[in-house]
């Protein structure tokens, strides 16, 4: 008798765990967060945000930018198991590529709230600008979600018990895969680009001529911390265990990856006499420490060191430090580092902060379902059609 | 052979005439203002309002004096708006005006952020909204026609003609009056030049002119874009490459040593699958 009331009582249980909470706040931030974008594409810019002309860009830029540089997982993961050929590290190159898809859809719905005449988005298909950082950018992203459809199309093939189409896409994976990493190449890098023709509007300490190699190697960064975050938590969501040589292997490269851009950022400002100015302790200063000091330099250090980067503790610590880093550097660079006109302020208002989140949590809860009835770690199938 | 305008602050009185002419032509609405403790009204160009007559109160040899500006796009010989604008919509004629094709426009305003004169404007209360900007008068100049604040400034503080004539005016203006102009003519090299060209009797920077160097701001930004094939061409090639390099020298390890004496996490984890193979 007592069993079998503890067995009825254990769905009910269930339905409280920490897990359901999350996700139940997830799907309410969802459905907020949808009818505070569908306000916001009825009323207009003026009447829903905050935006004026001192500041045309607000925080939707702002998390678009952060969130393409940790979509970089995608290409990073794929291209460490296909281009590099590591193969120990394919159990966590599913969930990250399942997070850069759902992560440039999150980008394009919020590029659609962003855009004045989201009625016409597809302009850029027929009017091109070969000019302009943000025609390549469209196109990139338009062209990757695609490759990156394709890349995921197996987790769900195979869940389908569809053979036919995974073997072709693992005829031609190498191709996708290096296609993958072309297409983030160039408009990860071309975020950075986007910056080159403010001169006089981007504070001198982000301004710099080698901002395209910097936000390239920062979204390999972010990418590689959001897969030491991540994998862990799918391999939980689907009860498989952890490898741990997966984590300390990305935590090690993590620390190698900030070494190189910590080294280039400081070079960089070193090179252009701007020394002073990082030790002006004036807002702009402070704002590059958090960045720089909080954001990569420290996370470099605690995953540099053998005895931290072991211990799961220090790798989440790190990860977590350096996607703050990139979310701060995207910020900083769209915003707070950026000369608005005098008396220019920008306050985000809620319907940003709700359709911001909304379309984070739809993210989110897509990439949750997605670990949990996709074919994430059947890496038998795969063996079975890759050879 | 490209027009422009030559706009002599010191000629200027303030009448704001050619504020309402450019209202009226292009049939843009009034704007709600409130006192910002200045006489400049609206306080800058808007989506409504695409010229704005600045009120600059100086102080020169012990008295208080105005300078008015008139403030519009600058129409850049390389202007930075095009060369951002994501959909092509702004464009530089051979003419001189910089135009915008409103057809085009996708409303992403990364045009605001390229122009270093703080030009382009949004009109925040459409709900789908669009760029303004000073088109020249593109529309009147086709026929024949000078631009509609030229028509309307009583004290000719705006010439409108030909860049080079009106340059050499300038300059003559200058060189005829030494101590009533300062030695520069604004836009002649700014940001690599601009149709609108400005005299003035105090330093721009004091009218609220950005202080620009000669080199246009999409500079950096074009040199980089134009490696884009060459980066895609680079990158792709060097992936694939890496793979065959990579995979081939994978290949050889298993020929030459079938077992490893201590596998790495990576060579423990191919191994089922050589062994598969």
């Amino acid at each position: 008798m007592t069993t079998a009331t503890t067995v009825q009582k254990r769905p009910a249980v269930a339905r409280l765990s920490g897990t359901n909470i999350i996700l139940g706040v997830l799907g309410l931030l969802t459905v907020i967060g949808g009818a505070a974008a569908i306000y916001r594409l009825v009323t207009g810019l003026g009447a829903s945000t905050s935006l004026t002309d001192g500041y045309p860009w607000g925080i939707w830029i702002g998390f678009d930018f952060a969130l393409i540089a940790f979509s970089g997982a995608a290409f990073t993961m794929a291209a460490t198991v296909y281009i590099l050929q590591r193969e120990s590290y394919r159990p966590a190159m599913r969930p990250a590529i399942l997070f850069g898809l759902l992560g440039y859809v999150a980008v394009l719905v919020l590029l659609v709230l962003d855009l004045g005449r989201w009625d016409r988005f597809w302009s850029f298909f027929v009017n091109w600008n070969v000019h302009s950082p943000l025609f390549e950018i469209s196109w990139c992203i338009v062209l990757y979600s695609t490759v990156l459809v394709v890349e995921a199309s197996p987790q769900l093939f195979e869940r389908l018990g569809k053979e036919r189409p995974v073997r072709w896409v693992y005829r031609i994976v190498i191709g996708l895969v290096i296609a993958a990493v072309t297409l983030s190449s160039l408009h990860q890098s071309t975020l950075g680009t986007l910056y080159l023709n403010m001169p006089y509007r981007l504070h001198p300490l982000w301004y710099s001529p080698i901002l395209s190699l910097l936000f390239f190697v920062s979204s390999v960064m972010a990418g590689l911390a959001v897969t030491l975050l991540i994998y862990p938590i799918a391999a939980r969501i689907v009860g498989k265990e952890v490898d741990n040589g997966i984590n300390s292997g990305l935590a090690r490269a993590i620390g190698w990856v900030a070494l190189v851009y910590t080294a280039l950022k400081l070079g960089d400002i070193a090179v252009a006499g701007e020394l002073p100015l990082l030790f002006a302790f004036d807002r702009y200063s402070l704002l590059m420490w958090l960045e720089l000091g909080v954001g990569c330099i420290l996370p470099m250090i605690i995953l540099l060191a053998p005895k931290l980067r072991a211990q799961r503790r220090w790798q989440v610590i790190g990860a977590l430090l350096i996607l703050f880093g990139v979310l701060m550097n995207r910020f900083n660079a769209t915003l707070f580092a950026q000369f608005a006109r005098e008396g220019a302020s920008y306050t985000p208002n809620l319907v940003e902060w709700l359709s911001t989140m909304g379309v984070l949590s739809a993210a989110a809860l897509a990439w949750y379902f997605g670990i949990r009835f996709l074919s994430i770690f059947d890496s038998d199938a795969h063996a079975k059609f890759h050879h | 052979m490209t027009k422009a305008m030559l706009i002599d602050t010191t000629r200027c009185i303030g009448c704001r005439g050619c504020q309402a002419a450019c209202k009226q032509w292009h049939d843009l609405p009034g704007e709600t203002t409130h006192n910002t403790g200045s006489y400049q009204n609206p306080p800058w160009i808007s989506g409504k309002t695409r010229t704005v007559v600045t009120f600059n109160e100086l102080e020169q040899e012990g008295a208080l004096t105005w300078t008015f500006a008139k403030r519009q796009c600058m129409h850049c010989e390389h202007p930075g708006c095009a060369s951002a604008c994501t959909v092509g919509a702004l464009r530089k004629t051979s003419d001189g005006p910089v135009v915008y094709d409103a057809a085009k426009c996708i409303g992403c305003r990364y045009c605001q952020y390229a122009c270093p004169f703080d030009i382009p404007a949004y009109e925040w209360d459409e709900v789908l909204g669009l760029i303004g900007k000073c088109d020249f008068c593109v529309d009147r100049q086709g026929e024949g026609m000078e631009p509609a604040c030229v028509k309307a400034c009583p004290t000719e503080a705006i010439t409108y003609g030909e860049r080079d004539q009106l340059l050499a005016e300038a300059h003559r203006r200058i060189v005829a009056d030494p101590t009533g102009y300062v030695d520069h003519v604004y836009g002649e090299h700014e940001v690599g030049g601009t149709s609108m060209l400005y005299l003035a009797g105090v330093p721009f920077a004091s009218l609220g002119f950005p202080v620009l160097r000669n080199e246009p701001v999409s500079a950096y930004t074009e040199a980089v874009m134009r490696q884009t094939p060459t980066i895609a061409l680079t990158v792709a090639a060097g992936a694939s490459a890496l793979y065959w390099i990579i995979k081939r020298r994978q290949m050889n390890m298993v020929l030459a040593e079938p077992v490893a004496a201590a596998p790495s996490i990576d060579q423990a984890a191919e191994k089922p699958e050589e062994v598969e193979s």
